[in-house]
């Protein structure tokens, strides 16, 4: 190839391909900038995921119980009163630091735990050093049931009613302040 | 007094580095030697000036000049001489100093060691490294001045946090950000080359030790924080997926991909778009990785929030970082025109495989990082997708890619030579076959995902054994300590890395399909069962640390009643920070960790004590040891054996 025509070649102009990566580059910095900016005005408040759930009965996807795999779990056994449903993990990091907030809850209310994609031997392991609030516990090993109510990852909790439909979805750990101005006044309410 | 000297020469450092980021390019532009020649002496007063700025910072730890409001925060006067050092880089606007320590020190290592370089090239990637120094000088002094004071200066400081006062830490962060700054040469490089509109072999062989020495880096860096994470946070655990881990696993990925296809532009001129980009990208991850997700750094998304300044600093500067070498490489990428094609048995197309599996490996990572972060900045939701996600989609590729690594090595250039082909893949499948049969034969229940582990990983290391043994056949010499030392050095050290990938995988297997654990709640005196031993609790004692207190817990571990040592696991408080650690007693061996945590308990109730056996574990940091001792190997055997640059240029 000569001189000349490699120059022939670079006039070519700008090609889709070239571009793409500004493209994408571009979405996402102009996604992280408006969230940025957002925060930052306060426009933008942490509040709940909205749930399709809401104000409907909770998918009774059966799971066995944790203590011995024989049982299986049923929300309707705890009819009644509100619960709060709680996905958690081993691996969780986050679901490490529910668990002041959670033992302090399952004083007063039925606190049902649901183990997320996890090992039996490691979520025993976790309740171990972390502490047990959970009145029960089901094993949800292939996520199935996660998938059901629409679960984004964990930790993640629902607060259900008397009569078994969904109040409040929370996505991330509850901590005293979540717990004080999101978990219990939607348990009040169900009262 | 040793402060403001920091503080003045930060500040001299970045007005020499607007000049080193400005002069060299009008010089290029305007064909003046005199101003490109002015970007040597400028990048080293700019290097002395930021060395000066780190030593003052150094000094007032040390020294603990509690008048440095840094100090204050970070640093007491009852800490251990090394972790007042570390303490230096364990805060965000230390840790800032050291990256552009890192960054302007490589520009001045290029100024010694380019000396063939055409003068164009060096004298762009002078100013471009310039560019990326001044953007984070300005970053540091105008947001995260570290050498502000404090007045009055309190009587003491508030400390480090413990989990960081440990050796293991005082190491890891300098070592990734060596890798991590180390990518900023190749981006250096590229935006250079992208500027001159050409690509060639020569600048190819040019950006390798730079790649190269940033892989090596940021493999012992990762192995170093996994290693640390094992033993330190008291999980038994080598890799969380954590979003820290993956911003340093990313690069690494995108890294491993670059070194591989600047192997094809330097072998063969082909590429040359793709690699340019692999370059701007690795950097921009290492860019991201550090600013975005890094906790010491900006703590997450909630501290980039909380200090508004610093939050849009970063952002421009990524946009800028980012951006800007993008819309380069939109317009002059399609000038790079390659030099050749490829066949599709060849060794090209084999790094092309290569290149796809760990682009894509690095997009699962960046999916499953990136996601719950955005979720957060949009409904303020703290989340993780965890091992699941990465299990169902990192694994299958690096398995993939496990079973390809085996036949690259093997392909010629150009065209592969089939004779060395159905070698290693008779000798793969072979070593798989038996490696499966021995696995059924000699582990009672073991699970589908061991077997297909141990396949693989027989199959990868029959494939090297014999990719050597066909190597050393193609050799003209006679006997066997001839034909080894005509292997040159760079292919041994391929070899080495990707022998390091068998032991790292054996490593992982093991631990991740035979691990013995029990957690259980004991009183002094109890015996329990582990993996064949016997764990006998001896009891509590309290003992006194430097600067914390211990509750510690006196374990004997024996097989058939005979001791084989006593584990120790305690939990410290330290004084002065009123924070408690956890601290493991680990008995390594090469076959497998013995591994005892203590958790909290009394002496009515009992201790929970959580008691790991953990086969082959330290061959997870064996394999990446050997891994960035491959990149050694390979860098030292190429700047022995320089390739003729001029010979290059010459059409072939």
């Amino acid at each position: 190839m000569t001189e000349q025509s490699t120059n022939e070649a670079r006039r070519t102009g700008p090609k889709l391909s070239f571009i793409l990566p500004l493209i994408g580059f571009l979405i996402l910095a102009g996604f992280a900038a408006a969230a940025l900016f957002a925060t930052l005005s306060g426009s933008r408040n942490p509040a709940q995921l909205p749930s399709v759930l809401i104000s409907k009965p909770a998918p009774a996807t059966p799971v066995p119980l944790l203590d011995n795999g024989l049982g299986t779990l049923d929300l309707a056994d705890f009819a009644g009163e509100p619960l709060l449903v709680n996905f958690f993990a081993s691996w969780c990091a986050p679901c490490r630091a529910e668990a002041p907030a959670l033992a302090l809850l399952a004083e007063g209310v039925t606190v049902i735990g649901i183990a997320y994609k996890d090992k039996p031997a490691d979520t025993s392991a976790f309740l171990t050093q972390f502490g047990n609030p959970f009145s029960a516990i089901g094993v949800d090993r292939d996520g199935r049931l996660g998938f059901a109510w629409g679960v984004y990852g964990v930790p993640e909790s629902y607060v259900i009613g008397s009569d078994g439909t969904v109040l409040l979805r929370h996505a991330g750990p509850i901590d005293r302040r979540v717990l004080d101005e999101v978990v219990m006044p939607a348990i009040k309410d169900a009262r | 007094m040793i402060a403001e000297l920091g503080h003045f020469a930060l500040i001299l450092a970045f007005v020499t580095s607007l000049l080193v980021s400005v002069v060299p390019l009008v010089g290029v532009a305007r064909g003046n030697a005199a101003l490109m020649q002015l970007a040597v002496p400028a990048t080293l007063v700019m290097t002395g000036g930021v060395l000066i700025a780190f030593a003052a910072l150094v000094w007032a730890f040390v020294t603990s000049d509690f008048s440095v409001a840094l100090v204050t925060s970070h640093s007491h006067s009852a800490k251990p001489l090394i972790y007042k050092i570390s303490g230096t880089w364990g805060n965000h606007e230390g840790s800032l100093l050291l990256w552009i320590v890192i960054l302007v020190s490589f520009a001045a290592i290029l100024t010694f060691s380019g000396r063939a370089m055409p003068m164009v090239l060096k004298t762009r990637t002078l100013a471009i490294q310039g560019i990326v120094s001044a953007a984070f000088l300005a970053f540091s002094l105008f947001t995260s001045n570290p050498f502000a004071r404090l007045s009055p200066a309190p009587l003491d400081g508030n400390g480090l946090n413990p989990v960081l006062q440990d050796p293991g830490l005082a190491l890891h962060p300098p070592t990734l950000y060596i890798g991590y700054v180390g990518l900023s040469m190749a981006f250096s490089f590229a935006v250079a080359g992208l500027l001159d509109g050409r690509i060639d072999r020569a600048w190819a062989i040019y950006v390798r030790p730079w790649i190269t020495a940033a892989w090596c880096a940021l493999t012992i860096g990762i192995a170093l924080g996994s290693w640390w994470a094992y033993y330190e946070l008291g999980w038994g655990g080598w890799w969380f997926w954590d979003p820290v881990e993956n911003a340093s696993l990313m690069p690494w990925l995108a890294t491993t991909a670059l070194i591989h296809s600047v192997s094809v532009v330097a072998a063969r001129g082909i590429f040359k778009s793709w690699t340019v980009l692999l370059a701007i990208l690795a950097f921009s991850l290492s860019l991201v990785g550090t600013f975005i997700v890094r906790s010491g750094l900006l703590t997450s998304v909630h501290s980039f929030a909380s200090d508004p300044a610093r939050g849009v600093f970063i952002l421009g500067i990524l946009l800028f970082a980012i951006g800007i070498p993008l819309a380069l490489f939109a317009w002059r990428g399609p000038q790079l025109t390659n030099d050749g094609d490829y066949q599709p048995v060849s060794r090209e197309f084999g790094l092309l495989v290569n290149n796809f599996l760990l682009t894509a490996a690095t997009i699962v990572v960046l999916i499953g990082t990136f996601y719950p972060l955005g979720l957060e900045m949009v409904s303020g939701a703290r989340i993780t997708v965890g091992p699941p996600y990465f299990d169902a989609t990192f694994n299958p590729i690096m398995g993939v890619l496990v079973l390809a690594m085996a036949f690259g090595p093997v392909m010629a250039w150009r065209r592969g030579t089939l004779p060395g082909l159905r070698l290693v893949a008779s000798s793969a499948i072979v070593a798989a076959l038996a490696a499966v049969l021995a696995g059924l034969a000699l582990v009672t229940g073991i699970s589908l995902a061991g077997l297909a582990g141990i396949g693989m990983i027989a199959w990868l290391g029959g494939g090297i054994l014999a990719d050597m043994v066909h190597r050393m056949r193609r050799t003209h010499h006679v006997g066997f300590g001839a034909r080894l030392g005509a292997i040159q050095l760079p292919v041994w050290g391929m070899w080495c890395a990707h022998l390091g990938m068998v032991v790292f995988l054996l490593g992982a297997l093991g631990n991740g399909l035979f691990a013995s654990e029990a957690v259980v709640r004991a009183k002094p005196g109890d015996v329990i069962d582990l993996a064949g031993n016997e764990i006998t609790f001896a009891g509590i004692e309290a003992r006194q640390g430097p600067n914390y207190v211990t509750s510690t817990a006196m374990l004997d571990l024996r097989r058939d009643g005979q001791l084989l040592a006593r584990l120790e696991p305690e939990n410290r408080l330290y004084t002065a920070e009123r924070q408690t650690t956890t601290e493991a007693a680990i008995r390594p061996r090469l076959s497998g960790d013995d591994y005892a945590v203590l958790g909290d308990g009394d002496a009515q109730m009992g201790y929970t004590l959580r008691l790991y056996h953990k086969p082959l574990v330290s061959w997870i940091w064996a394999g990446a040891g050997l891994m960035a001792l491959g990149g050694f190997l390979a860098a030292i055997g190429r700047a022995r054996r320089p390739q003729r640059i001029a010979e290059l240029d010459a059409p072939t």
